[in-house]
């Protein structure tokens, strides 16, 4: 019998539950002290079993991440490249300015002069401009303001470095004119709208009876002085008033937009008095249309490069080879006869009778 | 004498939760130690030698995610799972000041215990990693342990 409070016997279970916990403990040492490659094993193992599903999610979880972050990435990407498109757009605008400037100058020669046009801003100036050359640089009062699509206004006030002047916007503004032909006369001047937008040019005192079909350039005359002859100031837009039956006015669509105006070129020379040399019939046009124009220009210049693409790759075809390579390796494949029908295009044959012009055309 | 069958539950769903916490959202330090509370739970319902058991297993499972010091998880985790099931032959009734510091004191001994063993090149400086994470760590194990037996439980104030 056993004494009372004497500690309790230690039956199997209690020896067999030491036993295990000694294995486990032993075990454990064993697994820490593992070569680094059984260690490994059994890490991967673990890894690929038990701890799979919470792998699987933390992954989840950086790829989520990572996608949020590439979209705020992208996104900030897009703003920068939108940012840079608008300052490309504005740069590319300027720079074709410029350049249509250059062009000009270089019809108009030594008479006038390049210069930034500058506009205050303050209320009732609106249609007054400051240019950054003055009467160090030539520039005189009255001398005519012009762009690549035609007058833009004339300088009112001479400082040394500096010179104020109108746009054809202004209520003072006056420009004897006539039509591109030759065959009208008459002033132009300004309408002012109810608002700035609505600021329309007018072509007065042309005879009644004279037809002024729509889209006609309108161009300085050169009488009055002021003005050389042939700078566009705007095109035809229908009738703007009749008075009696001896005078009619027109509206102008103008060449000019000063509102858009940077850069000008200021008359310096005395005496000029023809200018219409600087600007040929085919290039009359206002700004707006030059920019469609060369829109045209550049999508017909597109399909040009896409018709020589595809003539390109069907000679390649026809051929077998590539049409330069072969040229330059051997020339005699476009005149050889074996070949097939694009050399005798390229080269008639020796057979064919030489052509005959006609009577009274000399070869 | 048998353990009760919600230890069983409310240890495996711990292990998972962990885990969860740990590896699978990456929640680190935030997250409490909920494998030593699985263990330390578990250990006072089996015997020492399943005690020890559990510990090795739990173990490996953290020095599966351990690089460059494997086994170290699974000796300390041993040796505090031996520990909690001896405690069972020690301690009679479960107070909330004995369940505190059993708590407290686990993750204490399992931080030391994995400190000693991992070796000057890789474990961290002592005060930090066993007695401000280790205490703290216990404190925060305590808290969800005796929450959790509270819960369901569990938590048996009378001697068995």
């Amino acid at each position: 019998m056993p004494l009372p409070y004497a500690p309790e016997p230690e039956g199997t279970g209690g020896r067999r539950n030491k036993a295990v916990a000694a294995v486990f403990v032993l075990l454990a040492l064993v697994a820490m002290y593992l070569p680094d490659a059984g260690q490994t094993l059994i890490a991967g193992v673990i890894r690929a079993t038990a701890l799979r599903p919470f792998i699987s999610v933390q992954n989840r979880l950086v790829r989520s991440r990572l996608d949020a972050q590439e979209v705020s990435a992208v996104q900030a990407q897009m703003d920068s490249l939108a940012a840079l498109m608008a300052t490309q757009g504005s740069l590319a605008d300027e720079n074709r300015t410029l350049r249509n400037l250059l062009d000009l100058h270089s019809r108009l020669g030594p008479g006038f002069r390049s210069a930034s046009l500058l506009r205050s801003g303050t209320p009732g100036s609106e249609s007054m401009f400051i240019l950054d050359v003055g009467r160090s640089d030539g520039v005189r009062e009255g001398a005519p303001v012009v762009d690549r699509h035609g007058l833009v206004g004339v300088v009112r006030e001479v400082r040394p470095q500096s010179a104020v002047g109108i746009d054809w916007t202004h209520p003072d503004f006056r420009a004897s004119a006539m039509l591109a032909d030759g065959t009208g006369f008459g002033v132009v001047e300004t309408l002012r709208g109810s608002f700035r937008e609505e600021d329309m040019l007018v072509l007065n005192g042309t005879a009644f009876y004279e037809a002024v079909p729509d889209g006609m350039p309108v161009l300085t005359s050169g009488l009055g002085g002021i003005f050389p002859r042939g700078i566009p100031i705007g095109s035809v837009a229908g009738v703007a008033d009749a008075e009696g039956r001896w005078r009619k006015g027109y509206w102008l669509r103008p060449m000019v937009h000063p509102a858009s105006v940077t850069h000008v070129l200021v008359g310096v020379g005395e005496g000029i008095q023809d200018l219409s040399y600087a600007w040929p019939p085919d290039s009359v046009m206002a700004r707006d249309e030059t920019i469609v124009w060369e829109y045209h220009l550049a999508d017909s210049l597109r399909a040009l490069t896409d018709s020589v693409v595809v003539m390109r790759a069907l000679l390649e075809e026809l051929l077998g080879i590539s049409a330069d390579s072969a040229a330059v390796a051997d020339p005699a494949i476009f005149d050889g006869p074996v070949r097939d029908s694009i050399p005798s295009v390229r080269r008639p044959p020796a057979s064919t009778p030489p052509v005959v012009p006609p009577p009274g055309i000399t070869p | 004498m048998r353990a009760h069958p919600v230890v069983y539950v409310v240890a495996a769903a711990l292990v998972v939760l962990h885990f969860l916490l740990h590896v699978g959202l990456g929640i680190g330090g935030a997250a409490p130690d909920l494998l030593v509370v699985a263990l330390l739970l578990v250990s006072r319902e089996i015997g020492i030698g399943g005690a020890a058991g559990a510990g090795f297993g739990f173990g490996l499972l953290e020095d599966a995610m351990s690089v460059v010091a494997f086994g170290v998880n699974g000796v300390a985790m041993t040796l505090v799972g031996l520990a909690g099931g001896t405690t069972r032959d020690l301690f009679v009734g479960d107070s909330l000041v004995f369940l505190i510091s059993y708590f407290v004191l686990g993750k204490f001994v399992r931080d030391l215990l994995g400190w000693v063993l991992m070796g000057s090149a890789l474990r961290e400086p002592f005060v930090s990693q066993v007695l401000v994470h280790g205490l703290l760590g216990g404190l925060y194990a305590a808290i969800v342990g005796i929450a959790l037996m509270a819960l369901t439980g569990l938590w048996r104030e009378n001697p068995r």
